[in-house]
């Protein structure tokens, strides 16, 4: 894990300490002086307790030890409070800008990049893979720095104390984390043998829910429950062999605390027994003896929140890993190009990974007023065309590029760039939020205009809360054919100078193939470039070019319009 | 600290079904609390103990016998190390064998209501916060019931021990437990609940947000609302932050309320203790013994704080399954068992269906004989796979019979159906796990030569012998990710491995090329030519392979001719 960190200059696990520095020195800090505290706090309780036990004290001749303790143990808690609040501001600070920035990374690697993830799960990791991370950082880095502190002040005090506690604590201390990184590295290493089993046994609870449907076709449904049960037995045998190791972890601590508490304790004893050791030394020494080993305790604790971090990690990681193919998207879109002559793309080729080339070498050029149609079967190339288009990878050679007429040359996103997806993404909100999506500042007049160019206005009109309706998953009410449309208004509302169809007429039944190609030929004007990608013929004839693209080629077949 | 079970969405069964580890677990948890308490109860009067003696002089020194005191100190510690082993060991166990049973009964229950689930759960993180929310209830008596039992039997016990020393010293160290064990934890309970509860919400906002900025990425970007949707999620987040660290604060501060307690409540049973003293009562060995039980017994009611917080995340874990858990059965299972008949005839008999207010499918009527191949066209939207899952009584109709061999549907499940009828859906699921499990999944019998037989058909097996594990690729979210192409195919061999003799093909060509598509059909109805076919589709491959053709069209089916196309 930790090798596969290093190999990148991505964030580390530990790295993301980085992001919140200040909090997390302020939670350090304040926990030292916590355990300042908690040592006085014993020091009182200690010289109360001898008092009134040996030197025959009331309690109230202790009153002003038992003020200075309980101002002691309020401090102190105050300062633990303090602490740990600094720590969870910590864990906040790194996880939400964490969040962030994996989320721009996404909109760099674009959605090329992502067409073979699986959005629930990059969504599940962002939200709760990332918020696994918070207890790392709000609890194990400040107890990983307080298993340091605390403890050297405990042995500091009891050097002054007793030498021979000193030395039974000084051996013993460090003992443990050696003996505790042996144990742990056992469970790790059989962590990391049994990786692949646990994550599939883990994973499958989920696999037969996801699959409910398909037992049931296949008439698996009851066998399958008996499945579930054996598969929980196997992951519970499985999580049990690493977990006897790692509870062993816990064991070792416990007997090395104990060992050397029973130690200083019998020390003591022998030489209290001979007079030659004041009770009240004695006793601090025995209340601070566990608070020696509080924090080793209270880090191996948290020792699992580690684990999880460290496996919460690996998918973000991935996530960072996967490469940038675009640029971080502008904040404002480009305003208008004036007079464009032509958009000419040269020599363009472009392919996926370390995959050969998808598109090898097409040259062409697209004129204002005309719509070009680009066919061609799948796998010829035309989509990764289209993504060059709009800018959602580089090409590996060649160059997109918009002349003016005043000779003047532009890249293609200087211009504003229209796009109409063959399955629009709908977004759970209402018409009018779906159709802003681009143009945040349209006034409702510009919304009808358009809706009545692609001839949607009455049917919007027509539903009880007409431009406020809220648009299901899918897009309902509304059918394919009108989804599409709407994607053409919501294009359109962005005043495109040029525009884009990805399969405008597909899956579509015939009258709304009609529909969408009626209003598709009437947005081609206005000095617009206009292009669709289709498999179909219905647009053909309203094409003033076409371009026909075989495995990645062009197989010019221009034809002037009708 | 109240033990009551989290809403109606019970675990009490499972619970009972582990009373065996969680009681010994149990018992373990109390050994092991004490075994720590007698130690430094134990210690604290060794000590004192020793020192009185030393002062005493030479005849109490030699009276003073160290020996089973120290004996007893180590036995304390032995069994607080082995104690605590043994109950995490035993616990982990039970809990684990808690959730296995869950989860196994939750599937149970889920079975008949997968449509009713696929509706809910298109984006799929619905299903895995629940897998989550069955873990996290599993945890319960780990988190919970176990730590709050132990603490209240302990804490008992530790003042039962100090009342045999000093009765007005227990009573003090009664009312410091009390406050500390059921005041604190109600307090937590009462100021962070509702935080807690918002937080949840807010968390599934940002979720949504961010599920939707990956699913809309291409029309985000597009439309230039990425940075407008990064601001968006930005201030989500900064709301949830503040709203998270409210709810830290409180649950900071008055988790730190426990430790002044415990030392007020120390120092009031050694004043208790000093008056017994001064009459008698003890004798000053005994004083800081106390003392040193009186800290041990505030570590053993420290958890029931977490365990209170830990009651609210699982009230709302319980919540969100048992709405899972009780989503409408939409095909009621047939009271009596029937044999399937052996006329395979489907017929549909003025079939009506709403769906979301509006008449998906309108007196819809026609029959499959046996043997004959229909295929119903007809727009996306227009309800032509609800037909397909009408027809394996995946729903039932709202108006209307459907009857298989004369017999009416109701009176099978879609289990009994699968013995006949097979269906391609576009969203069959690939199970993790290789190629080859996943055809035994559609039939357990299947032999090699007839896996061999079904890839061929459906022309897979060159492709996957290419694949260097050929039928041992894992596929499935953690293997190789299969073309959507390579999936379909997969389903298809699937289905034919179980020799159907009514096939129901919900567009069996999508998203595949139109030559591969033509030769899926062919080798389907080539491998099983007796089947009768029901064939949804909006793409024209399938058509030509055909006997009839019937469209769908608002809600309305009406027959095309024979050798109609669509283009």
């Amino acid at each position: 894990m930790a090798e596969c960190l290093r190999a990148h200059p991505r964030p580390t696990l530990s790295g993301l300490t980085n992001r919140a520095s200040l909090p997390l020195a302020l939670s350090v800090t304040l926990g030292g002086i916590g355990a300042t505290l908690l040592i006085g706090q014993m020091y009182l309780l200690a010289t109360i307790v001898t008092d009134i036990a040996f030197r025959h004290h009331t309690l109230y001749q202790e009153k002003t030890l038992a003020l200075l303790l309980l101002l002691a143990v309020m401090l102190r808690a105050l300062c633990q409070a303090g602490a740990d609040s600094c720590g969870d501001l910590a864990g906040q600070k790194a996880t939400a800008s964490l969040r962030l920035e994996v989320i721009e990374h996404l909109f760099q690697v674009g959605p090329v990049g992502l067409s073979h993830q699986n959005s629930g799960h990059i969504a599940t990791t962002l939200s709760e893979g990332i918020d696994a991370l918070q207890p790392y950082i709000a609890r194990y880095m400040p107890r990983a720095a307080a298993m340091v502190v605390t403890p050297l002040l405990i042995m500091a005090v009891v050097l002054k104390l007793d030498i021979w506690s000193f030395l039974i604590l000084a051996v013993t201390g460090p003992l443990i984390p050696l003996f505790m990184a042996l144990v742990g590295y056992g469970a790790q290493s059989i962590m990391d043998r049994k990786w692949t089993e646990l994550l599939l046994l883990g994973a499958s609870f989920l696999d037969m829910l996801q699959g409910i449907t398909t037992l049931r076709l296949f008439g698996r449904s009851r066998d399958s429950v008996t499945l579930v049960a054996h598969m929980a037995h196997q992951h519970r045998q499985s999580t049990m062999a690493v977990m006897r190791v790692a509870f062993l972890t816990s064991a070792v601590l416990e007997f090395f605390s104990s060992l050397s508490i029973a130690l200083v304790a019998v020390a003591f004893g022998a030489r209290l027994l001979n007079a030659s050791f004041a009770f009240q030394d004695a006793f601090i020494v025995l209340l601070l003896a566990p608070e020696f080993f509080m924090p080793l305790r209270n880090f191996s604790a948290s020792y699992h929140a580690r684990q999880n971090a460290t496996s919460a990690f690996k998918p973000i990681i991935a996530l960072l890993k996967l490469p940038a193919l675009r640029d971080l998207p502008p904040t404002t879109r480009p305003s208008p190009l004036p007079n464009i002559f032509t958009l000419e793309i040269n020599d363009l080729r472009a392919g996926y990974g370390k995959d050969e080339d998808t598109l090898k070498g097409v040259s062409a050029t697209f004129r204002p007023n005309e719509l070009t149609v680009i066919t061609g079967a799948s796998g010829s190339g035309k989509s990764t065309l289209l993504r060059l288009l709009l800018g959602m990878m580089p090409p590996r050679q060649g160059s997109l590029s918009l002349r003016l007429t005043n000779g003047r040359t532009h890249t293609i996103q200087d211009a504003p760039i229209g796009w109409v997806p063959q399955r629009p993404f709908i977004l759970a909100d209402s018409i009018s939020a779906n159709l802003r999506l681009g143009a945040p500042d349209a006034s409702d007049e510009l919304l009808q205009q358009i809706l009545e160019e692609v001839g949607l206005w009455n049917t919007i009109t027509a539903l009880p809360n007409s431009l406020q309706t809220i648009l299901g998953e899918n897009g309902a009410p509304f059918s394919a054919g009108q989804i599409r449309r709407l994607a053409l208004a919501r294009a359109l509302l962005g005043h495109p100078q040029i525009l884009l169809f990805d399969e405008p007429t597909s899956d579509l039944d015939e009258e709304n193939a009609r529909l969408v190609a009626s209003c598709l030929a009437r947005t081609v004007h206005t000095g617009r470039i206009s292009l669709a990608i289709t498999h179909r013929h219905d647009l053909l004839e309203q094409a003033h070019h076409i371009l026909h693209l075989s495995q990645g080629r062009l197989a010019p077949m221009e034809r002037s319009a009708a | 600290m109240t033990q009551r079970s989290p809403s109606s969405f019970s675990i009490r069964p499972f619970l009972y079904h582990a009373r065996g580890p969680l009681l010994i677990g149990l018992c373990l948890s109390c050994l092991a609390t004490l075994a720590n308490f007698g130690l430094l109860f134990l210690s604290g009067w060794l000590l004192a103990g020793a020192a009185a003696a030393g002062l005493g002089g030479v005849i109490t020194q030699n009276m003073f016998n160290m020996g089973l005191p120290a004996v007893g100190v180590r036995f304390f510690a032995t069994v607080r190390i082995v104690a605590r082993y043994a109950e995490r060991l035993v616990t982990h166990d039970a809990a684990f064998r808690v959730t296995g049973q869950l989860r196994t009964h939750s599937f149970q229950t889920l079975i008949p209501r997968s449509e009713s689930l696929a509706t809910r759960t298109r984006s799929g993180d619905v299903l895995t916060r629940f897998v989550n929310d069955t873990e996290k209830l599993g945890q319960f008596p780990l988190d919970v019931l176990l730590p709050t039992l132990s603490a209240t039997f302990c804490s008992t016990v530790s003042v039962g021990i100090t009342a045999y020393f000093s009765p007005s010293a227990a009573c003090a160290l009664a009312g410091g437990l009390l406050i500390g064990g059921l005041l604190l934890p109600w307090m937590i309970g009462r100021l962070t609940d509702h935080l807690a509860q918002a937080n949840t919400q807010r968390s599934t906002v940002l979720h949504n947000d961010i599920l939707e900025t990956i699913q809309g990425m291409a029309d985000l970007l597009c439309c230039g609302a990425a940075p407008r949707q990064l601001a968006r999620i930005t201030a989500h987040q900064t709301q949830l932050n503040r709203q998270t660290f409210a709810h830290a604060l409180r649950c900071n501060i008055i988790r730190n309320i426990l430790p002044i307690l415990s030392i007020v409540c120390v120092l009031s049973v050694i004043a208790c203790a000093a008056h017994g003293l001064e009459t008698g009562q003890l004798n000053g060995p005994e004083l800081p013994m106390l003392g040193m039980g009186a800290l041990a017994s505030f570590e053993m009611i420290a958890p029931l704080m977490e365990a209170r917080l830990a009651q609210e995340r699982f009230r709302q874990a319980a919540l969100r399954s048992e709405e899972l858990c009780s989503l409408p059965v939409l095909t009621p299972p047939p009271q009596t068992t029937t044999a399937l008949p052996s006329a395979r005839e489907l017929s549909f008999d003025q079939v009506s269906l709403r769906f979301h207010e509006e008449n998906l499918l309108k007196d819809i009527s026609f029959s499959l004989q046996p043997g004959e191949r229909i295929a119903v066209t007809g727009s996306s939207g227009a309800g032509k796979s609800t037909l397909a899952r009408l027809a394996v009584r995946l729903i039932d109709p709202d108006q209307g019979r459907i009857t298989f061999g004369g017999t009416p549907l109701t009176r099978f499940t879609t289990e009994d159906l699968s013995e006949h009828i097979g269906m391609l859906t576009q969203t069959a699921h690939l199970f993790q796990g290789s190629i080859k499990r996943n055809l035994l999944m559609a039939c357990p019998t299947a032999t090699d030569a007839q896996i061999h037989q079904a890839l061929v058909a459906v022309g897979l097996d060159e492709e996957i012998n290419a694949m260097p594990n050929g039928l041992e690729t894992l596929c499935g979210d953690h293997g190789v990710r299969l073309s959507g192409g390579q999936a379909r195919r997969l389903s298809a061999a699937q289905i034919l491995l179980r020799r159907p003799t009514l096939l129901v093909l919900d567009e069996p060509t999508e998203s595949l090329p139109p030559t591969t598509g033509v030769a899926l059909m062919e080798g389907l109805l080539t491998a099983l030519p007796e089947a009768s076919v029901l064939c949804i589709t909006h793409r024209p491959e399938p058509l030509s392979f055909m006997h009839r053709i019937l469209h769908l069209e608002c809600g309305h089916l009406t027959e095309k001719g024979g050798d109609a196309s669509p283009h």
